[in-house]
């Protein structure tokens, strides 16, 4: 990266993007991405946890009914940065992607 | 894919005055024939692309400016999509003209040297790695093939019976409801209620049955995925079949990839020329085959050996 700061840049260029608001929202972008890993990581390990049996049915409900209050906090969370799920992730090039799609 | 050869010593950049020149190698071949080569623009228009007699081989270059292709000046240059849209074509148009007459080792892109004497001794060095490529790369042509994930998989038709009409669906179900269904209120329990016979029900178990969503979402992703990569072996399999050598590339993102599904596969082969035939049953046959069902199969060629230039299988 030999570009000097602050040069503009045509965005989709694949270039580095360094207007202040892009910057901000591709911030955001990443603050997201982490707490949606984190999300799925939760419903991941509330299912093996189900799986295991040591789960009664009232906690069962309990962690089924917060993770729909997750899963809806994320949605507005997006909405109101116009972010789209299917926004938040990361190429981690030949590993794939961070978060499943 | 930026190869800037030279002597550790000044710089290409600092070498003084716009009027220094450096000479860029396109690719190196066997008996090309000069004619194939006239009104090419190559990298620099106005300058002719000639051929460079370096032992037995010829390599094909052309003059460019050295302030231009200097290695602070080019990295800038070829970070940027359009340019380096221009300078691959330009490079492509250049092998693929010499290839048509005589067996051909395409260079990387962006392989300079400080003047023609410089590019002749480096190459001279290389030589017998070259002739080995060439015995290998003459007479045969690369096909790129690249495996996508159909975008609108086929969803199974229980996935409908799992999804239970309250307002919450799982990730894989279409985004644009659950926001749809967030903004309206829905919330209440005469919304619930209104919703059918479903909504009393699921109510009761709603953590419950989300967890049963998210379950099933899961399974079916981990299907699809499973699906996915059994196709791309078996287009492997039926393409390596009638191939020479295979070579497995790094698949691209999806932003690059854009309108179309995930990228499975992204390979090239290495098949003897004329047997475009071959080629082509062996796909017609895997797009036949059941297990390749939810993917696109993507087939180019026949390219210059691009992919088999370095040593590989």
């Amino acid at each position: 990266m030999t570009r000097a700061a602050g040069e503009p840049v045509r965005a989709g260029s694949g270039r580095l993007e360094l207007d202040p608001d892009r910057v901000g929202r591709d911030l955001v972008c990443l603050v997201l991405t982490v707490v949606e890993l984190l999300r799925q990581l939760m419903e991941r390990q509330a299912l093996h946890r189900c799986d295991q049996g040591d789960v009664t049915d009232e906690q069962m409900e309990k962690i089924g009914t917060t993770l729909i209050l997750l899963d809806e906090r994320m949605d507005e969370l997006c909405a109101q940065h116009g972010l789209t799920r299917d926004e938040l992730n990361l190429d981690l090039g030949p590993l794939g992607t961070l978060l499943e799609r | 894919m930026t190869q800037t050869v030279g002597e550790p010593g000044p710089r290409t950049g600092s070498r003084t005055g716009a009027a220094c020149t450096a000479t860029y190698v396109f690719a190196v071949c066997r008996g090309g024939d000069p004619a194939t080569l006239t009104g090419l623009p190559g990298q620099a228009a106005g300058n002719p692309v000639r051929l460079l007699p370096f032992g037995s081989l010829e390599a094909v270059v052309q003059d460019v400016s050295a302030a231009e292709f200097g290695e602070e000046t080019l990295r800038e240059r070829l970070t940027d999509r359009a340019e380096l849209e221009r300078c691959a074509r330009a490079h492509h148009a250049v092998i693929a003209a010499v290839a048509g007459s005589a067996p051909t080792l395409p260079l990387p892109l962006a392989t300079l040297y400080l003047g023609d004497e410089r590019a002749r001794a480096a190459l001279r060095e290389d030589e017998r790695r070259f002739l080995a490529v060439l015995q290998r790369i003459a007479g045969r042509v690369e096909w790129g093939v690249k495996v996508y994930a159909r975008r609108e998989a086929p969803e199974g038709p229980d996935r409908s019976a799992t999804v239970a009409p309250t307002r919450t669906l799982t990730r894989t179900a279409t985004r644009t409801a659950t926001r749809t269904a967030a903004r309206t209120p829905v919330r209440t329990t005469a919304g619930s209620a209104a919703a059918g016979a479903g909504a009393v029900d699921s109510g009761a178990h709603s953590g419950r049955a989300y967890l049963e969503r998210v379950r099933g979402a899961r399974q079916e992703r981990e299907r699809r995925q499973q699906a996915g990569l059994v196709a791309a072996e078996t287009v492997d399999r039926a393409l390596r079949g009638v191939a020479v050598a295979s070579r497995r590339l790094r698949t691209h993102d999806t932003t690059l990839t854009g309108e179309r599904g995930v990228q499975l596969l992204n390979a090239a082969y290495l098949v003897a020329d004329g047997h475009e035939r071959e080629v082509a049953a062996a796909v017609a046959e895997v797009r036949a085959d059941p297990a390749c069902q939810g993917v696109e199969v993507e087939v180019t060629g026949p390219w210059v050996p691009y992919s088999f230039v370095d040593g590989g299988e």
